[in-house]
């Protein structure tokens, strides 16, 4: 069944346009890679599809609803309930602690200070980084940071996680052990994952990958599917 | 989001962060203690059955200074005191750019995680709320212990302040609770500007055109009110027209006071875009040519650094025309008077030619002035300081490319007094073309006839009618001067207060030039 679904997506920055009519769909619990060189409009896609940017032309569907027409507001709580958003660096708030981090999309929903802690320390348990809670991110490796945005991204257990290179700045080994976890937290719970990378072992652990050039996706608009056998 | 996340949220940050609370605690401490004064002087009680004009029966005679004495003076000191909270709120202000692209992250990181837009702002304006009711706590703490330590009364019984009232409860609440809401609710308008998306913090484009001299409109007509009134006033002393006790000269006078304000502050803008264009098209040096474009690039920036300065340069220079007209209605007084004892044959007795309670008065404002001028001061060194710092990395790169510190520091300095010359130039005519507009360019004293006694002063008393005949006085006609050397002096006095700031921001480019910035981050 069909959760995500862009169509025609056209997006630019001032003169540059950045995509120009991509049409994609992710299912529900489906893991779809975007691919492509540096400048071909990934993260662009990306934003577009989480609702952080609003495309200029063509249209989001998530659930069958546009999220074009919903407000910056609306769009935002749908950030902490519906999606989980993961990027390759920086979305940890530098002063609060990891658990605080984590439970920070939890806090923004209204949840109380001592129900939203259990459920992050439970969320770095489960990621494995549950000794770091009381650490603040500049005290963390980088492959603790990116487990502490997994588990912010995921905490809210949401429907789709977007992932924007979140093995970028890892080196092989931490990239691996953070996919496998987002990999198996996506199977159990059902979560759909948009994973944009240029790297094609990290576009191996999607079951379906799209490759975008010059802001256009291939010609089918639906992609690829990976061989069943290409994911580890 | 819960009271208590939000106070989490608002209070997380780093140590420019802490710095930043600091300064806005002190600016609302600042503030609330200058509220606190002014409530303090209304709360001084007058008299049932008196208004505040009636005659000295209703003065309050504990006070030393005829400010508090007199009922109909105490509104006016009030206002004063008020007028204080502008520099102060101005400073706060600038206090709030300080650690901005940290915070700046932080809520970016917010809206990430799925805080809305209203709730980033609201993280941000919590901070500047709870730092403003710590400062006001502070203040009113401040102010309780001052009142007692400062409750000295003389041999008379008579004190300098009116330590010996408190305002109400409700009113000390409303200063309390009051002033942090605003600093609150002026932080969320600060921020309208602002769009914290999840991808990071970006302003809203102004306008890219080049500023236009339609400031000196604004201070055409502010002069022009000062004016106006002057040509009231000289009516109703002719026909005595009703029209100058309506709301009219009121309106008039700070009506045109803030155009006239507004007007030099935001012609700043046109000032520095001036002189950038003019230093791009003559200076030759590095630092100058820096300067200039820099000047170019964003010429707002001096309007909004030396916004509370400026104000206060307008104020002085007007305070200065002021003292100018009282001195000369003085002199003039001092000659009639003399005229008049002459008549009577009498010795000089002073009389109304040695009343200086308007000098006396003039020496508060200026007491005024001079704090006003030293808090822009303070908020011009923190905007420097958090320049440097906001460019440490560009600074880094022109430092690790060869270009020296010296080059760096000197286009600061060229960057802050280039359009800051002029600037304070047209303020200070400003200023002083307002203080003579609202009580002229000429004093007129004497004229008409007085009685007088010659005889001696045990007949006098005994039947003044008898020994006493008419005299006529004559008028004694007085052009008040431009007070050039006082105005010198202020110029320079701003001018040197500008560069003590400018060299103690300086001090914050040794560190933020360091190469070691370009691998942060």
């Amino acid at each position: 069944m069909t959760l995500l679904q862009a169509r025609g997506i056209v997006k630019s920055y001032g003169p540059t346009p950045a995509l120009r009519g991509v049409t994609v769909e992710l299912a529900e619990g489906e893991i779809l890679a975007v691919t492509g060189p540096s400048g071909c409009g990934k993260s662009t896609l990306l934003h577009c599809l989480s609702g952080i940017l609003r495309p200029d032309a063509g249209e989001v569907l998530y659930g069958g609803q546009r999220l074009g027409t919903r407000s910056e507001a609306d769009r935002s709580r749908l950030r902490r309930t519906d999606f989980g958003v993961l990027f390759q660096f920086g979305q940890l708030v530098a002063e609060l602690t990891a658990a605080e981090n984590v439970a920070l999309p939890l806090l923004l929903a209204g949840k109380g200070r001592r129900e939203a802690r259990t459920a992050a320390l439970n969320w770095l348990e489960r990621l494995e980084v549950a000794d770091v809670a009381d650490s603040r991110p500049g005290e963390m490796s980088g492959g603790q940071q990116q487990r502490c945005a997994a588990a912010r991204a995921l905490v809210t257990e949401p429907k789709v996680l977007f992932a924007d290179e979140p093995t970028g700045a890892l080196d092989a080994l931490a990239g691996e052990r953070l996919l496998g976890h987002l990999t198996r937290v996506a199977q159990e719970q059902r979560t759909s994952v948009v994973l944009v990378t240029h790297e094609a072992s990290v576009a191996a652990y999607a079951d379906r990958e799209i490759t975008l050039r010059d802001g256009a996706s291939d010609p089918t608009g639906l992609g690829a599917y990976v061989p069943a056998g290409g994911r580890p | 989001m819960k009271p208590t996340a939000l106070l989490r949220l608002a209070l997380a940050g780093t140590r420019t962060d802490t710095l930043r609370v600091v300064l806005t605690a002190v600016s609302a401490a600042l503030a609330a203690l200058a509220v606190l004064a002014a409530l303090t002087v209304l709360a001084i009680p007058v008299p049932a059955g008196f208004g505040p004009r009636d005659g000295s029966d209703a003065w309050a005679d504990q006070y030393t200074s005829a400010l508090l004495k007199e009922p109909g003076l105490r509104p006016g000191v009030a206002a004063g005191l008020l007028l204080l909270t502008i520099p102060v709120l101005a400073l706060a202000g600038q206090c709030a750019r300080l650690g901005a692209p940290s915070r700046d992250r932080r809520l970016a990181a917010i809206r990430l995680a799925g805080g809305t837009p209203r709730q980033a702002m609201t993280v941000a304006a919590a901070e500047t709320g709870v730092a403003s009711l710590l400062g006001t706590c502070a203040g009113l703490v401040v102010c309780l212990v001052g009142r007692e330590v400062m409750h000295r009364p003389d041999a008379e019984g008579r004190i300098p302040l009116p330590t010996d009232v408190l305002p109400s409860v409700p009113a000390l609440a409303a200063a309390v609770l009051g002033l942090p809401l605003l600093a609150a609710l002026a932080a969320a308008v600060m921020l309208r500007r602002v769009i914290v998306t999840p991808l990071g913090v970006t302003r809203q484009a102004r306008s890219k055109r080049s500023p236009r001299p339609w400031p000196a409109v604004l201070i055409v007509l502010g002069v022009g009110a000062s004016l106006a009134l002057e040509a009231i006033r000289k009516n109703y002393e002719d026909s005595g027209d009703p029209a100058f006790v309506s709301p009219l000269p009121l309106l008039l006078l700070f009506g045109g006071g803030l155009m006239a304000a507004l007007g030099v502050v935001l012609g700043t803008g046109w000032i520095s875009h001036a002189t950038g264009r003019v230093l791009h098209r003559f200076a030759r040096r590095p630092a100058p040519l820096l300067a200039a474009r820099r000047l170019l690039a964003d010429p707002w920036h001096g309007s909004r650094t030396l916004a509370a300065l400026l104000v206060a340069v307008v104020f002085g220079a007007g305070a200065l025309a002021v003292r100018a007209f009282f001195a000369t209605m003085l002199e003039a007084r001092q000659e009639v008077q003399r005229f008049y004892d002459e008549a009577a044959g009498q010795e000089t007795t002073g009389g109304y030619g040695s009343d200086t309670f308007y000098l006396d008065a003039m020496d508060v404002v200026d007491t005024a002035v001079v704090v006003g001028l030293v808090i822009a001061a303070a908020g011009l060194l923190v905007t420097v300081a958090e320049a440097v710092v906001a460019r440490r990395r560009s600074h880094a790169a022109l430092a690790a490319a060869g270009v020296p510190r010296s080059v760096m520091g000197r286009a600061l300095v060229w960057q802050t007094f280039a359009p800051l010359v002029p600037a304070v130039a047209l303020a200070m005519t400003v200023g002083t073309l307002m203080g003579r507009g609202y009580f002229g360019a000429e004093v007129r004293e004497g004229g008409g006839q007085a009685q007088t006694c010659d005889a001696a002063p045990a007949l006098c008393e005994e039947n003044f009618e008898k020994y006493s005949h008419l005299i006529e006085v004559p008028d004694v006609v007085r052009a008040v001067p431009v007070p050039l050397d006082d105005l010198a002096l202020h110029g320079l006095g701003v001018l040197v207060l500008v560069a003590a700031a400018t060299g103690l921001g300086l001090l914050f480019l040794r560190p933020g030039t360091s190469v070691e910035e370009l691998r942060t981050g």
